[in-house]
């Protein structure tokens, strides 16, 4: 499989209350391309760490990631990012929102408006795009969210814990359409998640990180088809396989 | 309490309404005062406006810039704008000048600390969010940060009206060569023992700082922030 991230010996503390904190401890990972790639841990984990290094966010302590092989230095558009509390500009409507990033880069407004629209009917939001997202609901922001992450066709999507605010039952439902999102918009996908559901269901490769400091404890692949059942057997069985790896972390963590 | 106040040095609400018909319709002299002092009122709320956001931004962004003003501000803004008339009075002389550059003092430091404030409260993943998109400082500025920060803004914009008012009366009732101003006649009334025409002039005072805020800022906030649910009216 070729890769398009590399993590090469990333080595990350952080200071508190004059006490340093190991928050990755030396992690090695390859993040294939146009494969949907979840990092799944216990809470604490620096799971989001990672992801806000190969945004370039924050920065290694020692070691570097490699995206297409030079070194992430700050963020670009070439990296779109979802945020859990989705971040969208107030000040924009629906389709300012998902045009801002084309905007930004050399689009003209006839131009940006029109790759918009091609994301806002991706993501099912035609007839809110003259809507401002405070009237949205959660579900229908964070589509706001991802179309405008994708509309500027970065390599990569980087999303920290998407859907952690959305209630069990939108959960559901977005998980299904970014599937369908993500298939037809040909992406590599890099998903911070603690819900081994989630990850099972979304996954072609989940990597489980350790507790505290975080290090990769192991990556299991998924090989099922996708449009994926959230009660068969082999979906089960890989649940049960990670549920496995990630108790032992768990209990650790309250050692 | 009998003989406290001097009631009749106050004017009936009738003599007030003829000393204002008076002094607006038969020989008008009520809108030269009006218009002289709106227009020392404009040029040094202005300047203030257009710097005070402008320092603002640019201290929220820069940490050793900060570092470095922020006491000083902070020991500047402790000093009421009336005691700074008299070295005005010296260095920039008895007239216009004086008076608008207290107006600008007045104002200047809310509208600062405001825009300031209301940067750096602006939400983190916003700002990432668009970083990630490569806006560049300026872009990031001008298209992210002052919208996201424009409740806090207006905010600042608001009680600067009321400061530069402040400023406005004090400094052309201290500023000798200053003729025309509403400050200056209600000062002058002093003189010829005229509550009414005081009167008058704390009211035009009073409703023009009133029609200020609802005609310029209610306007502005209606169509940004209330309208983008930033802040919502109850």
């Amino acid at each position: 499989m070729e890769k398009i991230i590399e993590i090469k010996n990333v080595y990350k503390t952080f200071t508190e209350n004059g006490k340093e904190l190991v928050a990755i401890d030396h992690v090695d990972l390859e993040i294939p391309r146009n494969q949907f790639t979840v990092l799944i841990g216990p809470s604490g984990c620096g799971k989001t760490t990672l992801l806000n290094m190969i945004a370039g966010f924050e920065k290694p302590t020692s070691g570097e990631i490699l995206l297409k092989n030079k070194p992430v230095q700050q963020p670009g558009p070439d990296r779109g990012y979802v945020f859990q509390d989705y971040a969208l500009f107030p000040w924009q409507t629906v389709i300012g929102n998902v045009a801002f990033g084309l905007r930004h880069n050399g689009f003209s407004k006839e131009e940006a408006e029109k790759k918009a629209w091609e994301y806002i009917d991706l993501v099912n939001l035609r007839g809110f795009e003259d809507a401002y997202p405070h009237i949205l609901s959660g579900g229908m922001k964070q589509r706001v969210a991802i179309a405008r992450a994708l509309a500027y066709d970065p390599d990569v999507l980087l999303m920290d814990e998407p859907f952690g605010a959305l209630d069990a039952q939108t959960r559901k439902h977005m998980q299904k359409e970014l599937v369908n999102i993500i298939q037809k918009a040909k992406k590599t996908v890099v998903f911070v998640t603690h819900s081994v559901i989630e990850a099972v269901y979304l996954a072609d490769l989940v990597v489980v990180m350790t507790a505290r400091p975080g290090k990769v404890k192991g990556t299991i692949k998924i090989n099922l088809p996708r449009n994926r059942s959230y009660v068969e057997n082999d979906y089960l069985h890989y649940r049960e396989q990670i549920l496995d790896i990630l108790e032992e972390e768990v209990e650790k963590g309250f050692v | 309490m009998k003989g406290y106040i001097n009631l009749q040095s106050l004017p009936a609400p009738s003599t007030l309404v003829d000393k204002f018909w008076q002094l607006a319709v038969i020989n008008g002299s009520l809108w030269k005062h009006f218009f002289n002092s709106l227009y020392r009122l404009i040029i040094g709320y202005t300047l203030a406006a257009v710097i005070g956001t402008l320092t603002g931004a640019l201290l929220a962004q820069n940490e050793t810039l900060k570092t470095i003003f922020e006491p000083t501000f902070n020991i500047l803004m402790s000093v009421p704008t009336i005691a700074w008339i008299p070295i005005f009075l010296i260095t920039l002389g008895l007239g216009d000048k004086t008076v608008i550059t207290a107006i600008f003092l007045s104002s200047y430091f809310s509208i600062m600390y405001n825009t300031m404030r209301g940067i750096e409260m602006v939400d983190k993943s916003i700002v990432r969010a668009a970083r990630m998109m490569g806006l560049n400082r300026l872009e990031l500025f001008f298209n992210v940060l002052l919208p996201a920060s424009l409740v806090s803004i207006i905010n600042g914009f608001r009680l600067a009206i009321g400061y530069a008012w402040r400023a406005l009366v004090g400094g052309e009732l201290l500023a000798a060569l200053i003729v025309w101003g509403l400050g200056k006649m209600v000062y002058q009334a002093r003189y010829f023992n005229d509550a009414a025409v005081m009167l008058v002039g704390l009211l035009v005072i009073g409703f023009t700082g009133f029609c200020l805020d609802q005609i310029f800022l209610i306007t502005i906030e209606k169509n940004t922030v209330e309208k983008w649910g930033m802040s919502q009216k109850k």
